[in-house]
């Protein structure tokens, strides 16, 4: 099926188009969810609503790009959408807990699945590395994320963003400074502890 | 160099774009320092991190999913979809309808509604109360006869 096609078929709520965009662009957008997010199944979950949304704003895809750009620029902004959501459900949360909080003198707590010694590191190198991600500003942040994780070259970066090459390669430079210098912060205290 | 630095251009360090000079200079650093080469270590292992992470694939199901999601969306007929915008706006308008209302009844009450003299004073409000508050026009005369009797 051509992209024309594909098009026209979506536009018509052809099942078979629709099959056919889910196998073709499914792994695209959960995986630049997820590299957003940080949470596979949460990726999977908003993947759902980030095809229905393409589905629905078809009628205004101008065609000025290809379907896959497009498709880029719809998952970004719904997962940084959901990012936000998340970040200010955190902040409840935390008020939450700390309005709640109860002394919990003699409560064994839960044991913790085990990890071993490598496991644990991994997981808090993923934790640092998201955190040092999560607090770029949120231009640069989508541009080293699409460089970084999703391989794309600086001129497809340039079309997703809608920005110019010189734009995206300052983003991405001033990314990975903020990120060196987020690291050396949490790496420093990570040593201390 | 000293750690300060070093510290500064590790990504330059890690990416190869220092000049010869400096990238000597680091490495002599990194001899002596095992502060600066632990860091180094630390950043040298994201690329495993980040590796792992562009290894890990959806579920096998998830396009399964996405599909069942989609019949369900079109079996609905008649459903309205909604943009985002359209949604953001909802509670926008809910609001601004709920303060013209209140304005609205604070207005009426404060200038529509008469006076407690006014009713008294006009005849067909007296009418209306009599009527309303079932007050009969004998109840008087009833009382009169009573104290006759």
């Amino acid at each position: 099926m051509t992209e024309p096609e594909l098009i026209e078929g979506i536009l018509r709520r052809d099942r078979n188009a629709f099959q056919y965009l889910v196998n073709r662009y499914e792994k695209q957008v959960i995986k630049t969810a997820f590299y957003f997010i940080g949470n596979m199944e949460d990726a999977e979950d908003l993947s759902q609503e980030i095809f229905l949304d393409i589905i629905y704003s078809m009628g205004s895809f101008k065609r000025s790009s290809t379907l896959s750009t497009w498709i880029y620029r719809i998952t970004v902004n719904k997962s940084l959408n959901m990012v936000k959501k998340q970040q200010r459900r955190g902040i409840m949360v935390r008020l939450e807990s700390y309005f709640r909080s109860v002394p919990d003198h003699g409560v064994a707590k839960e044991a913790e699945p085990s990890h071993t010694g490598n496991e644990v590191e991994k997981k808090e190198m993923n934790e640092m590395l998201h955190a040092a991600i999560s607090r770029l500003p949120e231009n640069q942040r989508i541009a080293f994320v699409l460089c970084k994780f999703e391989e794309q070259t600086y001129r497809q970066i340039a079309d997703i963003m809608k920005i110019g090459l010189p734009a995206v390669e300052s983003l991405i430079h001033r990314a990975k400074l903020n990120l060196q210098k987020h690291l050396v912060y949490q790496f420093s205290e990570y040593q201390k502890t | 160099m000293d750690c300060t630095q070093f510290k500064t251009s590790i990504t330059a360090f890690r990416e190869d774009t220092l000049s010869g000079d400096q990238r000597r200079s680091a490495e002599r650093h990194l001899a002596a320092c095992p502060a600066c080469s632990g860091l180094l270590a630390q950043f040298n292992s994201l690329d495993a991190v980040i590796a792992e992470q562009k290894a890990a694939s959806p579920n096998t199901f998830a396009a399964t999913r996405i599909l069942q999601r989609i019949e369900n969306e079109f079996e609905r007929p008649g459903k309205i979809h909604s943009h985002g915008w359209v949604r953001m706006l909802q509670p926008v308008a809910i609001a601004i309808a709920l303060l013209c209302g209140i304005l609205i009844g604070s207005y009426t009450a404060t200038k529509g509604t008469p006076g407690t003299d006014q009713l008294v004073t006009s005849p067909g409000n007296i009418e209306f109360l009599r009527s309303n508050l079932f007050i009969s026009d004998f109840a008087d005369e009833d009382k009169i006869l009573v104290l006759n009797k």
